[in-house]
């Protein structure tokens, strides 16, 4: 792996998961990212990212909240780990970084 | 996974709410679907020890069949028989797909048949014998019939003489030249240009060359043949390889025969009008058969009409000769091959080793208590189910690999003892080929991962605490599979005992016909021309010998020099087919044939050697005669004979495929076998005596002689192939199913060993547990045998049907199938439950 620059959906999926903080699950993720960016991505995708991100060390998970909506199962809930917040943090720095960086000239014509 | 699920149904209800509920589903399903590259990529990485892990199975694996000796030993030995079976089966057929494969570009090759009809004889059959005309008049008239070649393979074994060196070989062909390219020939000596085009031309093979010439170069040799003709060598081929269906030593042009160029002018294989000349074809690319099949009807009307309405020409592609042929009669001077014999080789075998597999699984699942503390530890300690699978599969890998090894041993032992039980020459080699090795490799993984699946995963699948709980473990889950399979090896075991038991009938009621003749000690010798010419003298000298009763010579003997020929009686509209069969005074007294009516030929009667006949019984009733005797005879050459006597019927050839034909005697003047008839006193003193004497007699002819009774007997080859192929197999499924049958019931039994005991401390006797026991067996076999039953019936009646002579199969076999099974399995079962049965009961049960 590349350090530990990270993609620009799992970016977006770390971002959700940390503001949902205690209720980032699956679905509530990808709806997430449908009003806020207004992208439809399947549920397939944000697991695989899910996936992808938590053998990277950035999220972890755990199962809980039952409830008769969803058949009887439980959420597969997600929450940011140290390295993760880290990772989005440096990912931030760098952005920060670099906007400042942008001579005005750039966006003026 | 479960938060996969959860989310997946929290999005599929919001659906159904959106856009309903099909829409939903399908929405669902390919959602669903997007997940399986999570699962595939994502799943854990498997830790690197994994190949120690495997060995390590293996390792268990060959424990575990050490520590269960018998059940290793049970497995291993039906194992071993199965794939015998099925690996002799498999070169057999190999070795008769294969055959003719040596002759290249066999594309447009044809065999010409003709379908023969005749309503008032009662003829609806397919023959090979066509005139010499047929192939030629094609030629000439169809374009799209680019060559052909007639084949005439020579019916008496031909002395070859050159100088004071002499070899007699049974495969001479009569060919045109077109037959050396026709069937790729291979020559090594002679040149390529105009071979066998003139007459008296002849090749040979390196045999031949061999024995007449030694080192020297045969070719522009002469050499004596038939009648002591010169023959000029044209040249030396390859003799045929042995799994090709043309034989020959010999080949001799047929201009040869062509009556006015050739020396031994044979009128009779060059006319329309005399049959009995095998003829091949070779067609232009995209020839339409049928079309050409219709055209020849056209032919036969200008050229041969007489007969177009009764024979219809038939082409039959070349590689379909070998094993398609037989529904098509005179199949002489070629080898030839059953198709229906390798369906049933095929078929058996694989009933074989079904029942095999079946009861590996049986008895592998009957182990399961044995296994279960295991499967549960290493469950517990945290195999997954396919390590577990393995561990299984690597069990019945090691069986199945010995099993093999041990068969392909076996076979290899077998085959020179089969090849001389059989009539067939495989070799041995065939075994190692890539082609074999490759399947045989396939065969046993195929079988480790079929057989060793089922106990495998039902091994490993099961719940986990009752595997630990208890040690005798129950499968109450998979009873009824294994009830299936049992009933199902009962059901095969039962079919091919009761189809043996007919196969034996049959082929004894074969045996024990009476033939109408004595055919005790009689011995025909082959006399050939040489000894021919001084038969009287032969005869006298054998007749000296005290236990000689009593010899005949003539042009025909029971097993050859008889033919065909057609002839029209007195009172009978039209002509028909009559077998004639050269005799001299004494055939009668020699062979024992009754007399029917009239008198025989009388010794010394110059008349009755030039102007009678004697018919049999099927002649007489053929033609529907009331007072047979005066009655004339006319025969296509226009000679008219009067009938003399008749006498009763006897057969001549296989009773399994021609009832008796109506035959004609008549004083012969060529004698071509010697029939001996012997008292049976000391036959191994007497031969000496004969051989003695012929060959005195005889320079260059070999001293070759049959017994009749024995010449017979061959008769039945196919039959008897049928007879020892059904029958070793049926033993072996007994056996099979004997074993698959302790194991069952050693299972069942363990399972309700506590139930037995109970029942017995309550007070149950010991015929009442037997019959408790027996009774589930007794309802799978009585199933079984309602299966069976209508399978096996229509089988061998089907068979049955192919004989002129046929046994009525009779509710014997059926009840002798069945009776056998249930007394072998009530024995096993009963011995095993008495084991049980006789145990002190509260030994089962402090076990707990």
């Amino acid at each position: 792996m590349k350090g530990t620059n990270i993609g620009e959906l799992e970016e977006l999926i770390m971002l959700t998961v940390a503001m949902l903080y205690d209720n980032a699950y699956g679905v509530a993720i990808q709806k997430e990212i449908k009003e806020r960016c207004n992208r439809s991505i399947t549920i397939s995708t944000v697991h695989a990212a899910l996936v992808r991100l938590q053998k990277k060390g950035f999220v972890d998970s755990r199962y809980d909240g039952t409830t008769s909506a969803r058949g009887g199962r439980r959420k597969h809930l997600f929450r940011l780990t140290k390295t993760g917040q880290n990772a989005l943090i440096q990912a931030k720095e760098q952005r920060d970084a670099i906007w400042e960086a942008i001579p005005e000239i750039a966006f003026n014509n | 996974m479960e938060g996969i699920e959860g989310d997946l149904s929290e999005i599929f209800e919001e659906q159904v709410k959106a856009k309903g509920s099909v829409v939903a589903r399908v929405l669902f399903f390919f959602q669903a679907l997007g997940f399986l590259r999570v699962i595939f990529k994502y799943r854990e990485k498997r830790y690197n020890n994994m190949p120690s892990i495997w060995i390590h199975y293996l390792l268990t694996a060959y424990r575990s069949l050490r520590r269960h000796r018998v059940f290793f030993g049970i497995n291993l030995m039906g194992l071993t028989l199965a794939i015998s079976c099925a690996l002799y089966a498999f070169i057999f057929i190999q070795d008769e797909l294969r055959f003719d494969q040596h002759i290249q570009n066999q594309q447009g090759l044809y065999r010409l048949y003709k379908h023969h009809i005749n309503i008032p004889e009662h003829v609806d059959i397919n023959t090979y014998e066509t005139s010499g005309m047929m192939g030629p008049t094609m030629a000439k008239e169809y374009p799209e019939v680019t060559s052909f070649s007639r084949v005439l393979p020579w019916w008496d074994p031909m002395i070859f003489s050159q100088g004071n060196r002499h070899i007699q070989s049974e495969k001479v062909y009569f060919v045109d030249s077109t037959f050396l390219e026709m069937f790729d020939v291979k020559m090594v000596a002679g040149g390529k240009k105009e071979l066998l085009k003139s007459p008296s031309s002849i090749l040979i093979s390196e045999r031949l060359a061999a024995v007449l010439f030694g080192k020297d170069d045969p070719v522009g040799r002469r050499v004596l043949g038939i009648n002591d003709l010169p023959f000029h060598i044209e040249g030396v081929f390859e003799s045929p390889p042995r799994n090709g269906s043309l034989q020959y030593d010999a080949l001799i042009s047929w201009t040869t025969t062509v009556p006015n160029v050739g020396q031994m002018p044979q009128d009779w294989m060059n006319n329309w009008r005399a049959q009995g000349i095998f003829t091949f074809v070779k067609l232009a690319p995209n020839t339409s058969v049928k079309a050409l099949e219709k055209k020849t009807e056209g032919m036969m009307q200008t050229h041969f009409e007489e007969r177009a309405e009764n024979y219809f020409l038939k082409l039959q592609p070349f590689q379909e000769m070998y094993l398609y042929g037989h529904h098509i009669m005179h199949r002489r001077g070629m080898k030839t091959g059953n198709i229906q014999f390798l369906y049933l080789l095929g078929f058996s075998a694989a009933l074989i080793l079904l029942i095999a597999s079946v009861n590996y699984i049986n008895i592998t699942l009957s182990r399961t208590s044995q296994t279960h503390k295991e499967v549960g530890i290493r469950r517990v300690m945290g195999s997954s189910r396919s390590q577990l699978a393995f561990r299984f599969i690597a069990e019945t890998f090691i069986i199945a690999f010995l099993a093999t090894t041990l068969s392909i041993a076996i076979v290899y032992l077998l085959i020179p003892v089969l090849n001389v039980a059989i009539g067939k020459d495989l070799e041995q080699i065939m075994l190692f080929e890539p082609g074999t090795a490759m399947s045989i490799l396939a065969f046993i993984v195929a079988v480790s991962l079929l057989v060793g699946c089922y106990p495998a995963l039902s091994l490993s699948g099961q719940a986990l605490s009752p595997v630990l709980k208890s040690s005798a473990g129950t499968v109450k889950g998979t009873d009824w599979f294994r009830r299936t399979l049992m009933t199902l090896q009962y059901a095969i075991s039962i079919f091919l005992i009761i189809c043996t038991l007919g196969v034996i009938n049959q082929t004894q009621f074969l045996l024990d016909r009476p033939l109408g003749f004595e055919q005790e000690q009689v011995m025909v010798i082959d006399i050939n021309n040489e000894v021919g010419e001084k038969a009287d003298v032969l005869k006298a000298n054998l007749l000296s010998h005290p236990d000689i009763r009593s010899v005949s010579i003539g042009r025909s003997a029971i097993g050859g020099g008889s033919y065909t020929t057609r002839v029209q009686p007195e009172l009978y509209d039209g002509d028909m087919a009559a077998r004639m069969f050269g005799i001299d005074f004494d055939f009668f007294n020699t062979y024992g044939i009754k007399q029917y009516s009239g008198r025989t030929f009388r010794k010394g009667s110059k008349a009755d050697s030039s102007n009678a006949m004697m018919v049999n019984r099927a002649f007489m009733e053929f033609v529907g005669w009331e007072d047979p005797i005066g009655k004339k005879i006319t025969f296509s050459s226009g000679n008219v004979y009067p009938i003399i006597g008749v006498t009763e019927n006897f057969h001549i050839s296989s009773l399994a495929t021609t009832d008796i034909e109506p035959m004609i005697m008549f004083l012969n003047t060529r004698p071509m076998y010697a029939s001996v008839k012997m008292e049976a006193q000391d036959l191994k003193a007497t031969i000496p005596f004969i051989a003695d004497q012929f060959e005195q007699l005889a320079t260059k002819t070999p001293f070759d002689y049959y017994f009749v009774d024995q010449w017979f007997e061959d008769q039945y080859v196919n039959e008897q192939q049928v007879l020892s192929l059904s029958s070793v197999y049926a033993i072996i499924s007994i056996v099979l199913c004997a074993m698959g049958l302790y194991g069952l019931t050693a299972l069942i039994l363990q399972q309700r060993k506590r139930e037995i005991s109970i029942r017995k401390v309550l007070g149950a006797s010991l015929s009442s547990l037997l019959a408790l026991l027996n009774k589930e067996f007794a309802m799978m076999m009585a199933l079984a045998f309602v299966v069976a039953i209508p399978a096996a019936n229509f089988l061998i009646t089907e068979w049955l049907n192919q004989f002129v002579y046929r046994i009525d199969l009779g509710f014997g076999p059926f009840f002798m199938a069945g009776f056998g099974v249930i007394v072998i399995s009530l024995a096993i079962v009963g011995l095993l439950t008495l084991r049980i049965g006789q145990a002190n009961p509260s030994k089962n049960l402090s076990s707990e």
